[in-house]
């Protein structure tokens, strides 16, 4: 008798969750078998990839590969431009890491003047992300729902400390997909959402970024987290959990010795933009694996590498 | 050096010199200054405030305290170094543990009641209510110069052949008074002792006919309780509680343990118990019951292990340390001389014994008293205090374990908190449109409120659940007259203005004790969850619930359902049973056999360790929700708006 391979398809699904308008809209989530197990049922969903901006750039690139990719343009609606051009980008990811009161304090005004400039430069998706300071994130994503209305956007994230303020202007006041960020656990996760909903975000306008963690730091957490989550949206049909997940990569990954270290100081771990472009793609590639239905990364190479994964999984 | 003067505010001064730089709150300390600070001065609980009257102190700004606050003068006695001659003022309701003792008031009969029940049901169950204590009348004859025994052979042998004992044994006390009382009446006094097979142990002497007496006391972390009653009959004489004099040392056991560890703290915080505690509850028993202390013959302590440990004076170190193995679980030995207690020195004192780190004598006392050990169904034993802890079983097995709550549910920790006594609110209902209040507060009718007590806060925070005032995570949602919001945008409920409330001051819930809250109570629904799945049981395999605690008796299971605090099962289940124990305790003080009993039941116990079982802190993060992370598992919770 012939083998039949037992196949393991889930009665629930990932939400579908579409950001951006137009020809170029996306949609992130929609799964219904473990990430790749495409062998199970061929999904027609593939997981996304983010092209990402911060608003430090041109100043402060984090690898002269990046800088040369995007050499010649002078703000972020040129090199939004320019990322729209790689080939495996479905979303661009603007971080406004300058608006951080620690560091540039840039204004709000500021940062939403550059989103509505890359706004009308570009036809992507555009992903919003903030400087991780709960207070002024609240006050910049308020801002930028308002200024991008009907640019179905995603916000990255709001947290337990801003969520009604970041719930109530992005989702509720104008309509955008808002993301929900929790601690690496999978009762937080869960709780934010329910919260969320409470407030009355649906939860189709809802994806999650249950925390990020670069290849070696910690990574095991983020990695059993993501396993139980999706695992929990899968099997036990948890609705509370089964919004996509998004995971930004990029903002760890160069942040960590192993991409920092000039070549100089440590001649034996060689070039150092080579390892920066390993470690966002071993980390973005275990987010994929574990289940994230998106990833975000800066490196031409990095993004080019991933795509090729996908593809070859698909 | 500077001199620092603390003004209580119910009256009196006391003046130490300290140096600039010191920390008020640990001037304080080494002066007997009670001040509240659950926190242990880590600047977290806001409860240590200060008024300064004169003089100036180096602050740090805190969250606890107001704008408003600060220009009266308002700071926390953790966050303030001395900066030269100061006067402040301590708040009545800092020094509350100590001038709140309270003699219970048995005219009613319902507090007899109680304990009478209990006696009836602890005997059904087969354990035997006699003892050998008896007091004797004794007529000797007077000594002449042909009959020149000393007093206390005259007293052996009339004792002998009296009560046809082969041997007597006349104790330290008992050895003292005997000159005087035996010369105060000619010779006819009352003996009073213990007799063991042949032997009688005098342990008190008096001229008139003067009760037995017992006692048994609760130490809790947070209160200390005691009853006085009759050794022969166990008629209940007198009823009193007080707060625990080591509260200004950490509100939990494991602040306890620290300060015991540092120089001076083993006798710092045995101090704390027994000299400023225990022995004016001792006391106060004695005067209520009109009887002399030399009267307690015997005596049976229950407590939290760290609480007998630092009770008879023994290191607690290794309850916080793995593998969590404390000095002793059951020790017999003490006599109540050797801990200065106001009692019969001679007095034998009986610990309820320990069954692990932190499942101590206090629930051996109230597993015998909630009778688990009696019955064929199951029993699910829930003790509410500053640590939660739970037995579950039958007469087959029974299991055990701890969590650590907090004093949440004593009504620490939380800013509007006390204790449940006069003033405190100890239910609510909230209107659904309105949310405004409907109260029942502890106290005689008129009564205006204080604060909240347990049972209070359990309604509260269900009923703001449920009108939609609070998400599921505890954040306020709602606007409303009675909802207000900080600068930081934190919200609170505001029970009662200044002008309904008795104190003046406004009465209010905010985020920072629904937090606190929800710990506590995912504290316990965690354990409850971890130690029937350790068993591969579930909840709908519970036949009964028995509830235990300083809670307060208004407790409403509904609510404590509603918020996900215990498992959603039939409330007919469900039974509060006050201070177990207590009530264990006084078996205890009244028979062997229920104290023979108690160390069998102690040996048969299972012991589980939830700070190293896994999954352990997954089941309690995912609790700390209202009702819960897992909503299938409260399907009668309600959020109407």
């Amino acid at each position: 008798m012939a083998f039949a391979p037992k196949t393991q398809v889930f009665g629930s699904r990932i939400n579908e969750v579409t950001i951006g308008v137009g020809d170029k809209s996306t949609v992130i989530g929609g799964v219904n078998v473990l990430p790749f197990y495409n062998f199970d049922e061929q999904q027609t969903i593939q997981p996304k990839i983010g092209a990402e901006i911060s608003d430090l750039w041109p100043e402060s690139f984090p690898a002269p590969g990046i800088a040369s990719f995007y050499a010649g343009c002078t703000g972020m609606a040129e090199m939004a431009k320019r990322a729209e051009t790689i080939e495996g980008v479905s979303f661009l990811c603007l971080a406004f890491e300058g608006a951080d009161p620690n560091g540039l304090n840039k204004s709000v005004a500021d940062c939403v003047a550059q989103a509505k400039e890359v706004a009308a430069a570009v036809e992507m998706p555009l992903v919003i992300m903030g400087c991780k300071n709960v207070e002024k994130d609240a006050e910049l994503f308020s801002a930028m729902a308002e200024a991008l209305q009907s640019k179905n956007v995603l916000i990255l994230s709001a947290r337990e400390e801003n969520y009604k303020t970041v719930g109530a202007s992005v989702a509720l006041a104008y309509g955008h997909k808002v993301g929900a960020e929790s601690a690496v656990d999978l009762n937080l996760a869960k709780q934010l959402n329910v919260i969320m909903t409470q407030l009355g975000v649906k939860p189709e306008s809802m994806v999650m970024n249950v925390g990020s963690a670069a290849a070696g730091y910690g990574f095991e957490y983020l990695s059993s987290t993501l396993d139980r989550v999706r695992a929990t949206a899968l099997e036990q049909g948890d609705e509370m959990l089964q919004m996509p997940i998004v995971t930004p990569v990029s903002s760890e990954t160069w942040s960590v010795k192993e991409s920092m270290l000039p070549e100089s100081e440590a001649p034996e771990w060689g070039s150092a933009e080579e390892r920066g472009i390993e470690m966002e793609i071993t980390t973005a590639s275990a987010c994929l694996a574990g289940g994230s239905d998106a990833v975000s990364l800066a490196h031409p190479e990095s993004i080019a590498a991933i795509h090729k994964m996908i593809t070859a999984l698909m | 050096m500077p001199e620092v003067i603390f003004q209580y505010e119910a009256g009196g001064l006391i003046q130490v010199t300290a140096n600039a730089g010191d920390i008020l709150l640990d001037v304080a300390r080494a002066a007997n200054v009670p001040i509240d600070a659950p926190c242990s001065g880590n600047g977290a609980c806001g409860k240590c405030r200060v008024r300064v009257l004169e003089g100036e102190l180096d602050s740090l700004p805190s969250q606890n305290i107001s704008d408003a606050e600060l220009a009266e003068g308002w700071r926390l006695a953790c966050g303030s170094r001395i900066a030269g001659d100061v006067t402040v003022l301590v708040p009545d309701i800092a020094s509350a543990y100590q001038s709140r003792m309270k003699t219970a008031d048995l005219s009613s009969g319902e507090e007899v009641e109680i304990f009478a029940k209990l006696m009836t049901d602890v005997k059904g169950a087969g354990v035997d209510f006699s003892n050998d204590f008896e007091s004797v009348r004794l007529e000797m004859d007077v000594p002449t110069l042909d009959d020149t025994r000393p007093d206390n052979e005259r007293l052996t042998d009339a004792l002998c052949a009296t009560l046809g004992v082969e041997q007597v044994e006349i104790s330290f006390p008992c050895m003292c008074r005997l000159a005087e009382v035996l010369r105060e009446d000619n010779f006819r006094v009352y003996v009073s002792g213990l007799r063991k097979g042949d032997t009688f142990v005098a342990l008190d002497i008096s001229a008139q006919d003067e009760p037995l007496c017992t006692v048994a006391i609760d130490i809790g972390t947070t209160t200390v309780s005691a009853v006085l009653s009759d050794l022969k009959t166990g008629k209940l004489l007198a009823k009193a509680s007080s707060g625990n004099g080591q509260i200004r040392y950490g509100a939990d056991v494991i602040n306890r343990i620290v300060e015991q560890s540092r120089p001076g703290g083993r006798e710092r915080l045995q101090k704390a118990v027994i000299h400023e505690t225990v022995n004016p509850v001792l006391s106060a028993l004695c005067k209520s019951a009109s009887v002399e202390p030399r009267r307690i013959l015997r005596l049976a302590v229950a407590g939290n292990t760290t609480m007998n440990h630092l009770f008879v004076g023994v290191s607690a170190e290794s309850v916080r340390m793995e593998p969590y193995m404390p000095s002793f679980f059951h020790w017999d030995g003490l006599r109540a001389g050797d801990l200065g207690l106001t009692a019969n020195s001679a007095a034998r004192v009986v610990l309820a014994p320990n069954i692990g780190s932190y499942v101590g004598g206090d629930i051996t006392a109230g597993t015998l008293a909630g009778l688990l050990w009696d019955r064929d169904e199951f029993t699910l034993f829930i003790d509410l205090g500053t640590n939660g802890e739970l037995v579950f079983g039958n007469r087959d097995f029974m299991i055990s374990c701890a969590c650590s709550a907090g004093p949440a549910f004593e009504g620490g920790d939380i800013s509007c908190g006390m204790r449940a006594t006069d003033g405190a609110i100890e239910g609510v209902k909230l209107d659904t449109a309105s949310m405004e209040p409907d109260f029942s507060i502890i106290g005689e009718a008129g009564q205006k409120p204080v604060g909240l007590c347990g049972s209070g806060i359990i309604d509260l925070i269900s009923e703001l659940y449920r009108v939609g005032a609070i998400s599921s995570k505890g954040h306020f949602a709602r606007e409303g007259r009675r909802i207000a919001y900080d600068k930081h945008g934190s919200g609170r409920y505001i029970l009662a203005f200044p002008e309904e409330s008795e104190t003046g001051r406004e009465i209010s819930l905010n985020e920072v004790d629904i937090d606190s809250f929800i710990r506590a109570k995912g504290a316990i629904f965690s354990a409850i969850d971890t130690m029937l799945k350790s068993l591969d049981m579930d909840v709908s395999m519970i036949d009964h619930v028995l509830v235990a605690g300083g809670i307060g008796s208004g407790i409403d299971m509904k609510n404590a359902i509603n918020i996900g605090m215990f498992p959603d099962i039939e409330l007919e289940k469900y039974a509060y049973i006050g201070n177990s124990s207590l009530a264990g305790a006084y078996a205890i003080s009244l028979s062997e056999h229920a104290e023979e009993k108690t160390v069998a039941l102690a040996a048969n116990m299972t012991y589980l360790e939830l700070s190293t079982y896994p999954g352990y802190m997954d089941a309690f993060v995912a609790a700390c929700f209202l009702p819960h992370t897992d909503i299938s598992l409260f399907p009668h919770s309600v959020q109407e708006a």
